[in-house]
């Protein structure tokens, strides 16, 4: 059976301040899919999850990006949440001053209003709070907490993926997620995206490292380096890095 | 002492004095869209007065806010803090002058003013003067003035969890605010433009 795909990047070409980044990339990720997509540090791992999120600064010079049937690249940010993309920031922002409890409140009304669907009550959004707090093994005050402000490393990622089960993405981008973690929080943050996945939504797992691999599987393993993929593989792959680098990896 | 000021409504006193052991906590609020002037001195003249000082503006269109402060301590270990936070949109014009006086015989004494602003039009005007007048060595005073721009990363962020832009930069201005407004009621928000 031939499944329609969820993302298809054809030829993607980015520049950041009028350098380019991305020389043509080619990714196409279908639904219930995971694919990791490992490189060295200035491969363009990040300007990829940036483009993919609609970030200010990014120049998209050639190519096309479909999501879900539609033309990704011409979505404003907040369309591109609304339509199922998800980012988790490598490095999530601290917005002193509003409670988490506020700020999903406005991200889940937003959504839902998008989508067509009634506002939720005041006790219905807190009981969906509770269930996905529950989910990620989070303290009941985090709901009370200012947005990322004071949070550790570990409290940070796992802030995104709690964000990442409010907001029910279909494609979730995962940035170095595992950076900061110790095994213990990457259990947490790896069972959590695992209880997520159902067989429609799918996920592009950026990091450096083998070690969320083995907690969450993909399904394909794809080598960026100096802009391109240069190579795509199976799980094999990510071990065959772990053992030998991305030295000898050039597709 | 908690008291609440709204500038243009209440009477606001020009001349405060804190004897021993006395304190008070005044925030002063500036309404949107008119102008409105506050020039204030506060006298900390015994040991243990403590002045904790804030004041709030959100202008919104060719309003004139002047804010004059003039903290002098005249007596050793007392604190004071002043903090200022405001919002100038439009073609509004805010000035600061803020003075901090230590007396030659104050020592152990604690100062700290900040005033912060964010600027969201190029045609409104922020004019910022904080003056440390510093006579004692035995203290611990410091001043600030940041006249800033809503942040890039913020609003993008907010954004990417489908947060509208207008939305984002209301909840980003009522975060800069935050430490300020967390001392006002919440019926003395929509003085400065905010629903709750």
């Amino acid at each position: 059976m031939i499944m329609e795909a969820l993302l298809e990047i054809k030829g993607l070409h980015a520049s950041v301040e009028g350098k380019e980044i991305l020389h043509g990339v080619d990714l196409t990720i279908r639904p219930g899919e995971a694919h990791a997509v490992m490189g060295p540090n200035g491969a363009g791992k990040s300007t990829l999850s940036a483009v993919l999120t609609g970030r200010p600064g990014y120049e998209v010079t050639a190519g096309s990006v479909r999501f879900a049937g539609r033309d990704l690249l011409s979505m404003s940010p907040e369309e591109r949440s609304w339509a199922g993309l998800f980012l988790s920031f490598q490095y999530p922002i601290e917005i002193p001053g509003v409670s988490m409890t506020n700020f999903l409140k406005a991200a889940v009304s937003a959504r839902r209003k998008a989508a067509g669907l009634p506002e939720l009550s005041a006790g219905e959004f807190l009981s969906l709070m509770k269930q996905k707090m529950a989910l990620l093994k989070m303290k009941p005050e985090f709901a009370k907490r200012e947005v990322n402000v004071g949070f550790s490393g570990g409290e940070k990622k796992r802030g995104e993926i709690f964000q990442m089960a409010m907001l029910e993405p279909v494609l979730s981008i995962l940035d170095e997620t595992d950076s900061g973690l110790d095994v213990d929080a990457l259990k947490i943050v790896a069972d959590g995206v695992n209880s997520l996945r159902t067989p429609e939504t799918s996920a592009i797992i950026i990091t450096h490292y083998h070690k969320l691999l083995e907690y969450i599987a993909p399904d394909v393993v794809h080598v960026l380096k100096e802009g391109r993929i240069v190579k795509t593989g199976g799980k094999e792959l990510a071990d065959q890095i772990e053992v030998e680098g991305f030295e000898g990896i050039d597709g | 002492m908690d008291r609440l000021y709204v500038i243009g409504w209440d009477e606001v006193p020009q001349h405060i004095t804190l004897g021993a052991g006395e304190s008070l906590k005044a925030t002063f609020v500036f309404p949107s869209r008119v102008d409105a002037a506050l020039d204030l001195t506060v006298d900390l003249t015994g040991p243990g007065a403590e002045l904790d000082l804030a004041g709030i503006f959100v202008c919104a269109d060719a309003e004139t806010v002047d804010i004059r402060t003039r903290v002098r301590h005249l007596a050793g270990g007392c604190k004071s803090n002043q903090l200022f936070r405001g919002v100038a949109d439009g073609r509004s014009r805010v000035r600061f002058d803020g003075l901090v006086y230590v007396a030659p015989d104050a020592q152990k004494t604690e100062a700290y003013q900040s005033c912060n602003s964010l600027l969201l039009n190029e045609a409104a005007r922020v004019e910022t003067d904080p003056q440390l007048e510093i006579y004692a060595d035995d203290v611990v005073c410091s001043h600030g003035a940041a006249i800033g721009y809503l942040s890039a990363d913020e609003l993008f962020y907010m954004r990417s969890r489908g947060i509208p832009e207008e939305e984002a930069r209301r909840l980003q201005i009522l975060s800069f605010l935050s430490p300020v407004l967390s001392r006002l009621p919440e019926s003395a928000y929509s003085l400065i433009g905010f629903q709750r």
